[in-house]
């Protein structure tokens, strides 16, 4: 069974590393809600233990109760990768209402034109500085 | 105990009430600042008690005590607690004076608040997590909260690289249970001695990693540049000062109190990593021009201050990693909420910061310094004394080089990156009370000392083997 969820781990994991690496946004989203379960795989794996429902009153009690931390924990970590993945999707919602695509080169593309945009509007910086140095090369007598 | 549950409660039924409130309108805002001044004046009576008494403890719900999740608060999680929500009270009161533009974000800034809290003063691994990841998914909903691209793709970027580290973290914790049986910090202390090395050192590493994504530390600080030169000043300020504390406090409570044995065994490697991060920051923030973008090298620079204290160890190592990290946010958050004011008050405001970076009696920042100073003196490590000396020159010069850009250059150029209109009185008295802690500090450094040396006694004594 550890071999099983071990093997099982290690594919969510290594297909959501891969998607995590691409360039389409919706993919690394994707990615991440696969790394997200990766991790609750990995909770669920570390209390395998065989045993009666953990529920009380327990009928009879010289069998061994299966440990319920873990299910516990994996419930709240599904819970928190929910909302996780929502709120990136929503983050994507949002740049491609603002950029039209979700492809991260274009937006990096985007983004390059428009701070070359507003860097032209800018006057270059430090032109008094600039003027200080000229007046120096020209001498003390300028 | 009361005390414990209050500032939780308190942040939880604010947060609740105005998150479905217009946060635009300055009642909400001032609201929200109420609600976090409170839990902060509770978090202060609660670090007065831990002084007094010791560890305070509660079981959540009632619960046997092996049974229900328990909240345990020790002097390292209520001092960084009282430090990080002063700076969360600071930041929100400037950013509700300047006027608040989205919706959303004097919840959200409790919401960070209530998950900031909640991870310093329980006494569970895995509610640690739970209350991490709300100050996270807040952190990254509050970047993106202004909705322009630029942010929302920084907020993207950020939130990525987090979660990552986060779902990291969660495997570590996996992994941890399955190693020891348990989920009390207490108890994780004491089973970790027993680990086989290399079960534990795998452990170790991925803590590591999942706390110096979050701290910034040089190879995981990508994300850090971009986002602190997006957000507002007010949120980078809570970013960098309150925020940040979760890595410092992370790498403390699990490398500090849980994992002591891998810790020391890795201190090598931590040192070297540290001052990688000191130079990389410092030789970055030099190159740059831009106020805030100097500020995020510079914070991935300081990170590595607490690395390098952590690498030399020790109660002495750590008292001092625990004030500078004191130091440091104040330092942070102080730069960040005076850098975008204008006039004369300000400025002075702002060269309090700069002096404190760079380590300037009579300031905070100097005392932060020497304690690292003292702990690589004791232990006979000059090598990193030197490393401490060098990065202290080089922040002098950042820091200088900033403020020489922005206040001593003539009007009509500076005014290009400056707000037009001078500061307001309420932004004017966010950034001068945590200029006065600074300087009080500096003053009268005694509470930041003892903090450290107490923290520090409460990680020890927090060891398994004692």
């Amino acid at each position: 069974m550890n071999l099983v969820f071990a093997l099982a781990i290690g594919i969510v994991f290594g297909a959501g590393v891969y998607l995590l690496l691409q360039a389409d946004l919706l993919r690394v989203v994707t990615g991440l809600a696969l790394i997200a379960n990766a991790a609750s795989l990995t909770l669920m794996a570390s209390g395998l233990s065989r045993g009666q429902s953990p529920i009380l009153p327990l009928p009879g009690d010289d069998e061994p109760v299966s440990d319920p931390l873990v299910q516990a924990m994996t419930l709240t970590a599904i819970v928190i990768g929910f909302a996780t993945t929502a709120l990136l999707l929503a983050l994507t919602v949002v740049l491609y209402r603002r950029r039209h695509s979700v492809d991260l080169d274009d937006l990096s593309r985007e983004e390059a034109a428009a701070s070359a945009r507003d860097e032209e509007e800018e006057p270059a910086l430090d032109t008094w500085s600039e003027m200080a140095l000229a007046d120096d090369a020209e001498g003390p007598a300028g | 105990m009361m005390l414990i549950a209050g500032p939780l409660l308190v942040l939880w039924l604010a947060g609740l009430a105005l998150a479905i409130l217009d946060g635009r309108r300055r009642a909400v805002g001032v609201g929200a600042v109420v609600a976090v001044a409170v839990a902060f004046a509770l978090q202060a009576v609660l670090l007065g008690r831990v002084l007094a008494d010791g560890p305070q403890e509660l079981v959540a719900g009632g619960w046997a005590a092996d049974v229900g999740i328990r909240l345990r608060v020790d002097a390292l999680g209520a001092v960084f607690a009282v430090l990080s929500s002063g700076i969360v009270v600071a930041s929100l009161a400037q950013a509700v004076a300047t006027g608040v533009r989205s919706r959303a974000l004097p919840a959200l800034v409790v919401f960070l608040t209530l998950g900031l809290t909640g991870l310093f003063l329980t006494g569970d691994v895995f509610s640690f997590y739970v209350f991490f990841e709300l100050a996270m998914i807040a952190a990254y909903a509050l970047t993106a909260a202004a909705g322009t691209a630029r942010e929302v793709s920084a907020a993207f970027l950020f939130a990525i690289v987090n979660l990552v580290g986060s779902f990291l973290f969660l495997i570590g914790i996996a992994l941890l249970y399955r190693a020891t049986g348990t989920l009390e910090m207490v108890a994780v202390a004491e089973a970790a001695g027993r680990l086989e090395a290399t079960t534990a050192i795998l452990i170790a590493i991925t803590f590591f990693v999942a706390f110096g994504t979050k701290l910034g530390l040089f190879p995981f600080h990508f994300w850090l540049p971009t986002l602190y030169a997006t957000a507002s000043p007010p949120v980078a300020a809570i970013f960098a000062g309150a925020l940040a504390n979760i890595g410092a406090y992370g790498l403390l409570r699990f490398g500090g109190a849980m994992l002591p044995q891998e810790l020391a065994l890795s201190a090598n490697a931590l040192i070297v990593i540290g001052s990688v991060s000191i130079a990389y920051g410092a030789i970055q923030a030099i190159g740059r021009r831009d106020t805030r973008e100097v500020l995020a090298y510079s914070s991935i620079g300081h990170v590595g201050y607490i690395l390098v204290a952590l690498g030399i160890g020790g109660p002495v190592g750590l008292a001092a990693a625990v004030a500078f990290s004191i130091a440091n946010s104040l330092n942070k958050a102080l730069l960040f909420l005076s850098s975008e004011l204008r006039g004369r008050l300000t400025a002075a405001i702002f060269l309090v910061g700069v002096l404190s970076v760079a380590g300037v009696p009579p300031t905070a920042g100097f005392f932060g310094k020497a304690a690292l100073f003292d702990a690589g003196v004791r232990a006979e490590d000059w090598i990193t004394v030197a490393l401490l000396f060098v990065g202290g020159a080089l922040s002098f010069v950042y820091v200088f080089q900033i403020y020489q850009h922005d206040r001593w250059r003539p009007r009509e150029e500076r005014e290009r990156e400056m707000p037009r209109t001078p500061a307001g009185t309420g932004q004017r008295l966010a950034a001068g009370a945590v200029a006065l802690v600074v300087l009080v500090l500096g003053l009268w450094p005694q509470p930041l000392l003892a903090a450290g040396r107490d923290a520090a006694e409460a990680i020890v004594t927090a060891r398994g083997d004692g």
